[in-house]
This record gives structure tokens, C-alpha cells and sequence, in this order.
């Protein structure tokens, strides 16, 4: 972790408590986003996104599948993170596989809904060709590259991103009599169906310091804190999934208080980060 | 051995329960020589010992076994399956113990305690090779289907005699175990029939209604540790971990022979012993039937 | 049937927490002490979920371990392969055992225990929904059994949405006072008898673990699914309220305990 002197401790606080962090911030202000996309030609979409020092990947790749017997309407979607050993000294080894087990199911409650699959951010039906024989399973990888604080939400974005980045084939299906065989499908190479992201929702974490929250922590920042809460939130302002981490006990009204302050949030994320992903998308189409 | 000679100086002063830990040997030899043990048994008897059948109802037969402390839950899923080609017509037992990290301080997660696998073979090697289940009552359709029946069996408290206790849930959980109903449908596989449409869908029914499991014998265990001369039934796990040697009789319900396993130790058992432990166990089976007997009769009450 | 070996009669508990619609309340059981060997244990069932917590220790560091001032606590979830209606493999929950982790730590003194590791392991004898917040109050009182310094228990609940058209075409759960009424046995317990299978129908869940001695403190809070603000905070509402009932219910199994140790 960092290590911190007693004197940079202090000052951290006292700077959360004025309002005014240590690299010129306000308590809800976020550090600058860059987002780039389609930088993986292999996968079905991808982006990386950078919050400040903190630099992550997303991919998507799209495959086909067999729906469970539960769900046959649906498609399957897995996220699973990965940490690199280069952005940070403690992801060496097995030192990751706990923060990346962590954030793959925080992913998975912010982005896949209820176990039904309504709610989720990603629709899941848009994924299905033949109910019950055939669908997409899209595998959305996470990579952290380098690490300073809001993994999470930088996670999030980079996730949205490469959705909207994705194009997925589209599947003609062979009209065939038998309802017990396995359908033949083709696969076009030219047209490609633009996934649509806006329900896909945005993770804000705000961060306790002392009696304040802050968004966008860096690791300083966060070695400080007693306890975060990371919400995610749509468009329609509805709460997607939210996971508390730290120790430390919340009393309910603050929870509430920081819910309501993540949706308020939320909202300039969602407009700032959806006009960098425009962007983005505007400059790959150039080059 | 100028340290017994503290340690039995000392006796007289210490407390009991230091006593205890700094001579453990000393202190179960003092009360050997009193004909008792620390828990207030003679020597040749064994712990409280219940039973209670259906404890769990995901499973199609199960059972929990308690001698004292040591508690072991055992349940049985039964699943269809192709038979073999060299035996057409029988079905399968699989049978595992497992030792989870609840049971005792020695196991932690990830590093399985060393004591499971043995118990999982000695279980598997008396329950299949003394013909108590005839594996052709697990066939369905000679050829094409049979149960599968997996028998799990967890310890949930360890505290010695860990292998008298399996078994016994193993053997309960066979008698509280009911074969579900299967047919066969269009397509010729056999699909097990759930509750509610077993009065409607009177198709095929392989098997017409739950069936019980005809064990033709029942066996039953007694784990003895020899010390010195003495011969202790049914042993804690600190005696366990105090004096090593033990030896284990499995006796069916006519009293025979099943099997019998003294995995070495300091002590050389001589014919004596073993007839001993053999005619311990021979009163031990009979308290076992009556226990198993009592807890199926208690089932059908319910 | 089991409770009759593995509980003793007077340490039955059974909980009430309102008449249900539809059928009887589930059966409700907390016991401490179930597992001799350990220095802490409790075994809970709450309808068909069946959960045994032994705690280990204040013990020994693993050698690995660098030396720390304060206590160390670790957490394992395990299933047997029987605890699911389609026989499993009996693995470990990652997931369970670090939202266990992280449920527990707020609520333990961990300064009491210096240098030593706290090894609180949790085995699901047998799922039938519910399972991550009984284990966590079970766990809880496993600790409490064990004489682990606390600031207080923690008790765990959770709530699912179902939305139109589903098993009992309520709607939304919360809306009316049906559904309240529904609910709070539900919070507990997964509903009558249809259990496990009802998870999967879920729109929605909520999952607070919360200590709740002076103030309320939430230890825990986990949501998934889509909510709009009032409905958050009505199932917070509710789940607060029903941690306070579960509360009391596990303060008073240690009470009993206790004055039957005494005897």
C-alpha cells in the first residue's frame, strides 16, 4: 500500500475537510477522462480508459452459445477482471486475484441485474437468435493496467465504452424443420449490428475521508479512507446494483445521503463520459 | 525417568486441568488404572450414540449420526446413468467422505485433512465389498439405465472414532433412502418423475412407486485403542491423539467378520486382544441395530 | 427429526416475525455450541437453508504472515455437495467468503487479538436461498459463542424484488401492504417452501448486515438490480427493521445459553 507519513496523512484530511484535495480538486470533481476505443482489432469492441494515473482496458468478444435452461430468451454475458503486476508492486503474483475477484463481482451486481436478468444494464434478450438453441455469450474482459485509485469506476466506463464500441455479426438463421436439432447459422462478415449501450449504466464511488466523501480517490486518497460505497446508476437515474467495501459501519441516513449525492453525480459523469465516447469513436472512424 | 517422577510429585499440587495439558499421558494412565476414563466411561464402553434420519431434504435418503461429540451427515442423490458393458445390470455407489475446515482446528481450507481419504477408502472398501447393497437392485434397464447412487458424508465435529460414526450415517442413510420414480419417455431415456406428476403421467413407470433399498445386511463398527493391557472402546480425539494404537472391527448383523484394520502403532496386539475387541464390538452391534431400529421406527411415527 | 439430535429443546428458538400469507412460517432455528471441537459455533436454519459457522482460535498467524498489531480474520464459505437440488462439487464461494469478510470485520475488536488470526469457517449443509445473510448472522454468533471481542452482533438480512406477472403476480413487492406482510417472513427466510427456486425469479436484491446496539450501523449493503430511490429506501426500511427483530432473537439465544451453562 502506500505508505504515508503522519504529516501527509494529515494534510490529505484537512484538505478533504476545506474542500480543496491535494491535487487542486473539489470533493465531487472528478480528474479528467480520456477515453480511446477500438484499440483491440481482434475483439468485437474495446476501449481504454484513463481517470487521472489510473489507466484500464475493457474488451468484448462476442461468441455463440447454448442459453441455460432457465433463460432460454437471453444471452449470457461473463465480466472478469484482471489486475497487471506492472500497476502496482502488490498485484505481483497471487497479490491481485483477491482485488480482481472483488471487482468482477462488483461488475457483475452493477452491470447484470437481478438474477432474473431485468434491470441489467447490458439487454441481455438483444443477445438471443433462437430461443432456447442459440445465442450470444459476450466475454467482456477487464485489464488494469496502472493504478491509482477508482478502479471501479474507471472499470465502469471503460466497460460502456466498449460496448458501444461493439459491433456484433449479423447471424442468419437457416430455417430448419426439426425443433431438436441444433439450427444452422451463418455468420455475416460485412453487416454489423451497433450495440446499444444507453442503459448501461455508470459506477460512481464516493469514498469516506473523516466525516466527508469524495469522488474519484486516488490511492492516497484511498488508504485513508473508512469505508466506500460504489453505486451504479442509468440514464433514468435508477440505482442499477451498489456494493459497499471498508470495514468500517455506515449509519443508514448516510448511506441514503450518499446515494442520493452518487445520483447527482452521476448525471455530469453520464453527459461527460458519453461525449468522450463520441469522441473517441469520431477520431477512430477518421484515422 | 526423572520426569515422571516431577510429574507425579507434582500431581499432588497441580490443578487438574494443567495437569491435564503438561501430562497428558500421566493423566490417562492414572485414571486406566482406576478402570475409568476422563468422561466418567468404564473402559469398554462407548459414547451416547443418536441417530436421526431425513435431515436433509434436497437428498433422496440421509441420515445424522452422533456418537458423543462427533457428528457426521451423510445423504444420498441418486442420478441415472449407462451401466457399464461389463456389467449391464448393475448399478453404482460412490462414496466420499469429506473432512470440511468446520469439523476440526487440525483442518484448513484448501489443505484437506489427512485423515478423510483413508476413512473414504475404508468406507467404501466395507460398504461395497460385504455385499449389503446388491448392485442389481440399482438397475433400471439392463443395458441402457441404472442408479448412480453418490453417498457423501460429512463430519461436522470431530472428535475421535470418526470411521464407527461414518458408517453408521452411511448405513442409516441407506435405510431411510427411497428411489425415486422414473419412466421412460419418447425418446427412450429415462427421466425421473417429480411428485406431482406421478399421479397423472402413468406412462412407462419403470419402477411403479418409492421403493426402499433391501440391504441384505446391515454391518457396524467399533473403534478400540490398545494401550499397554488396556483396551479402550470408542475413543475421544484426545485419547486418539495420546495413545495410537487402534484397531478398528467391522462385524455384520449375523456377527460376522467384515473387516478388521489395526494400521500398526507401538502396540503389538496379541490373539487375546483381538478377541477382545472383536466381543466388544459384538455387544456394540447390538446397541447399534437397536439405536438404527428405533430411529426407522421414529421416521414412520412422523 | 434433526433438530432433535443436534438441539437441545431449551435452546430452540423459533421466530416469529409476523403471521405469513400463504402458509406457516418456515422454521426457524439458532443454536450456539453445535461443533465441540471449535472454540465458537452455531448452527442456523431458516426454512430449508441449514448453515453450521465454527470459529477457530484467536490462533496462531500463518508462518507467511507478516506481523501485524492488530488481529487477523479469515473467512471461508463452503457448500456441501448436497446443498443444491442438482448434486454440486462442493467448492469453496469466493464471493460469499469475502462479502463474509467484509460483513464481520467492522463489527470484531480487532486490537483484542494482536499478532493472532481468527478463522470463522461456514459450511451450507443445505441451500435454500437466503444463504449469504444467514451465514453472515450465524457467523456472528459463532464469534459471539467463541467470546471474540465485538462491538456488537451482527444480524444480516435480505430482500428480493419480483416484478408483474411472476410467481405471485404482486408487482412490485414493496407497493402494498400485501406484499409487506409477504415480505417480512421472506426477509428471513426465502418464501414458503418454493425457496431457492424463487431466487431465480428475482428482478432485484437487497442484502444489509447491519450492528445495531446504540445506532444503527451497516456493515454490509449489497444491491443489485434496478431500484428507483424510494424503493431502496423503503427495503432499507424494511431490512433494518428486521435486522433489529433478528437482533434481539440472537441476543436472546446467547441468553439462554448462557443461563443454561449456569445451571
Amino acid at each position: 500500500m502506500v505508505g504515508l507519513s503522519v504529516g501527509e496523512k494529515h494534510f490529505i484530511q484537512g484538505g478533504i475537510a476545506q474542500d480543496l484535495r491535494s491535487d487542486g480538486r473539489k470533493r465531487l470533481t472528478y480528474r479528467p477522462i480520456s477515453v480511446e476505443t477500438g484499440i483491440i482489432p481482434q475483439a468485437n469492441g474495446s476501449a481504454r480508459v484513463k481517470l487521472g494515473a489510473t489507466d484500464v482496458i475493457a474488451s468484448v468478444k462476442a461468441e455463440l452459445g447454448k442459453p441455460s435452461p432457465f433463460q432460454p430468451d437471453r444471452g449470457k454475458v461473463a465480466i472478469y477482471v484482471d489486475c497487471s503486476p506492472t500497476a502496482a508492486p502488490i498485484f505481483e503474483g497471487r497479490g491481485g486475484e483477491e482485488l480482481s475477484a472483488e471487482l468482477s463481482a462488483a461488475l457483475q451486481r452493477s452491470l447484470l441485474g437481478g438474477k432474473s436478468g431485468t434491470g441489467a444494464g447490458i439487454d441481455l434478450s438483444s443477445l438471443s437468435i433462437v430461443e432456447g438453441k442459440i445465442c450470444w455469450d459476450l466475454y467482456i474482459d477487464g485489464l488494469v493496467v496502472s493504478s491509482d485509485g477508482n478502479l471501479l469506476d474507471a472499470l465502469g466506463a471503460a466497460i460502456k465504452a466498449a460496448l458501444s464500441n461493439t459491433g456484433i455479426p449479423k447471424v442468419n438463421v437457416a430455417a430448419s424443420a426439426s425443433s431438436d436439432e441444433q439450427p444452422e447459422v451463418d455468420i455475416s462478415d460485412e453487416e454489423y449490428l451497433q450495440f446499444d449501450t444507453s442503459g448501461v449504466p455508470v459506477i460512481v464511488t464516493l469514498t469516506k475521508v473523516g466525516r466527508h466523501y469524495i469522488v474519484d480517490a486516488t490511492s492516497e486518497e484511498e488508504s485513508q479512507m473508512s469505508s466506500a460505497l460504489s453505486v451504479s446508476i442509468n440514464r433514468l437515474g435508477r440505482i442499477c446494483g451498489l456494493t459497499k467495501r471498508g470495514g468500517a459501519g455506515l449509519d443508514p441516513s448516510v448511506i441514503l445521503d450518499m446515494t442520493s449525492v452518487a445520483k447527482h453525480v452521476s448525471e455530469q459523469l453520464l453527459n461527460n463520459l458519453e461525449s468522450e465516447i463520441s469522441a473517441a469513436e469520431a477520431c477512430e472512424e477518421e484515422s | 525417568m526423572s520426569s515422571t517422577n516431577t510429574s507425579s510429585d507434582l500431581s499432588s499440587e497441580m490443578e487438574v486441568d494443567a495437569f491435564r495439558r503438561l501430562f497428558p499421558l500421566r493423566f490417562h494412565e492414572r485414571h486406566l488404572l482406576e478402570s475409568i476414563r476422563p468422561d466418567a466411561r468404564p473402559l469398554g464402553k462407548a459414547r451416547d450414540t443418536s441417530l436421526a434420519l431425513g435431515a436433509v431434504a434436497s437428498a433422496h435418503g440421509s441420515a445424522l449420526a452422533k456418537i458423543g461429540c462427533t457428528t457426521m451427515l451423510a445423504a444420498i442423490k441418486m442420478e441415472v446413468m449407462t451401466p457399464t458393458t461389463e456389467s449391464p445390470d448393475e448399478g453404482c455407489i460412490v462414496i466420499d467422505f469429506h473432512m470440511p475446515p468446520i469439523c476440526s482446528p487440525i483442518v484448513r481450507p484448501g489443505r484437506p485433512a489427512e485423515a478423510a481419504p483413508v476413512v473414504s477408502k475404508q468406507l467404501s472398501d466395507t460398504i461395497l465389498s460385504s455385499g449389503m447393497i446388491d448392485l442389481k437392485e440399482l438397475s433400471l434397464v439392463s443395458g441402457k439405465a441404472a442408479w448412480m447412487a453418490y453417498l457423501d458424508i460429512y463430519c461436522l465435529d470431530a472428535d475421535g472414532a470418526l470411521f464407527d460414526a461414518a458408517l453408521l450415517s452411511a448405513v442409516a442413510a441407506f435405510s431411510h433412502l427411497e428411489i425415486p420414480v422414473v419412466s421412460l419417455n419418447d425418446d427412450g431415456r429415462v427421466v425421473v418423475v417429480s411428485e406431482e406428476d406421478a399421479g397423472k403421467l402413468e406412462k412407462e413407470a419403470v419402477n411403479k412407486e418409492k421403493r426402499k433399498l433391501k440391504l441384505s445386511t446391515i454391518s457396524f463398527s467399533l473403534t478400540c485403542i490398545l494401550h499397554k493391557n488396556y483396551i479402550l472402546a470408542d475413543p475421544t480425539a484426545e485419547e486418539e491423539s495420546i495413545m495410537e494404537t487402534l484397531m478398528t472391527v467391522v462385524l455384520d448383523s449375523s456377527f460376522q467378520l467384515v473387516s478388521l484394520y489395526k494400521p500398526g502403532g507401538p502396540v503389538l496386539a496379541c490373539t487375546s486382544a483381538i478377541q477382545d475387541c472383536v466381543a466388544l464390538t459384538r455387544q456394540r452391534v447390538k446397541e447399534l441395530q437397536k439405536i438404527l431400529n428405533e430411529a426407522i421406527s421414529d421416521m414412520e411415527v412422523d | 427429526m434433526f433438530c432433535s439430535t443436534i438441539l437441545t429443546p431449551h435452546a430452540l428458538i423459533h421466530l416469529h416475525l409476523l403471521p405469513s400469507l400463504q402458509a406457516p412460517a418456515p422454521r426457524k432455528i439458532l443454536r450456539t455450541g453445535a461443533v465441540n471441537s471449535a472454540s465458537g459455533s452455531a448452527y442456523a436454519e431458516f426454512g430449508n437453508t441449514k448453515v453450521i459457522v465454527s470459529v477457530f482460535g484467536p490462533r496462531e498467524s500463518k508462518k507467511a504472515m507478516m506481523y501485524s498489531d492488530v488481529g487477523r480474520l479469515n473467512c471461508n464459505v463452503s457448500y456441501t455437495t448436497f446443498a443444491t437440488p442438482v448434486r454440486g462439487q462442493g467448492s469453496d464461494s469466493k464471493e460469499f467468503s469475502s462479502i463474509l469478510h467484509k460483513a464481520l470485520e467492522g463489527a470484531i475488536i480487532l486490537d483484542s487479538f494482536p499478532k493472532t488470526t481468527v478463522d470463522v469457517f461456514a459450511l451450507v449443509l443445505e441451500s435454500g436461498g437466503s444463504d449469504l445473510p444467514v451465514v453472515i448472522s450465524c457467523a456472528s454468533l459463532a464469534l459471539a459463542d467463541a467470546g471474540i471481542m465485538m462491538y456488537d452482533l451482527v444480524a444480516s438480512v435480505s430482500v428480493l424484488k419480483i416484478g408483474l406477472g411472476l410467481p405471485f403476480g404482486l408487482g412490485y413487492a414493496f407497493q402494498s401492504l400485501e406484499a409487506r406482510q409477504f415480505w417480512i417472513p421472506e426477509v428471513s427466510s426465502v418464501v414458503h417452501g418454493v425457496s431457492g427456486e424463487e431466487e431465480s425469479y428475482q428482478d432485484g436484491s437487497l442484502m444489509i448486515t447491519c450492528m445495531h446496539l446504540l445506532v444503527m450501523r451497516i456493515t454490509q449493503l449489497t444491491i443489485t438490480g434496478e431500484w428507483s430511490t424510494p424503493k431502496i429506501h423503503e427495503a432499507m426500511e424494511l431490512c433494518l427493521d428486521a435486522c433489529s427483530k433478528l437482533g434481539k432473537i440472537m441476543r436472546l439465544c446467547l441468553k439462554e445459553t448462557a443461563s443454561a451453562s449456569q445451571e
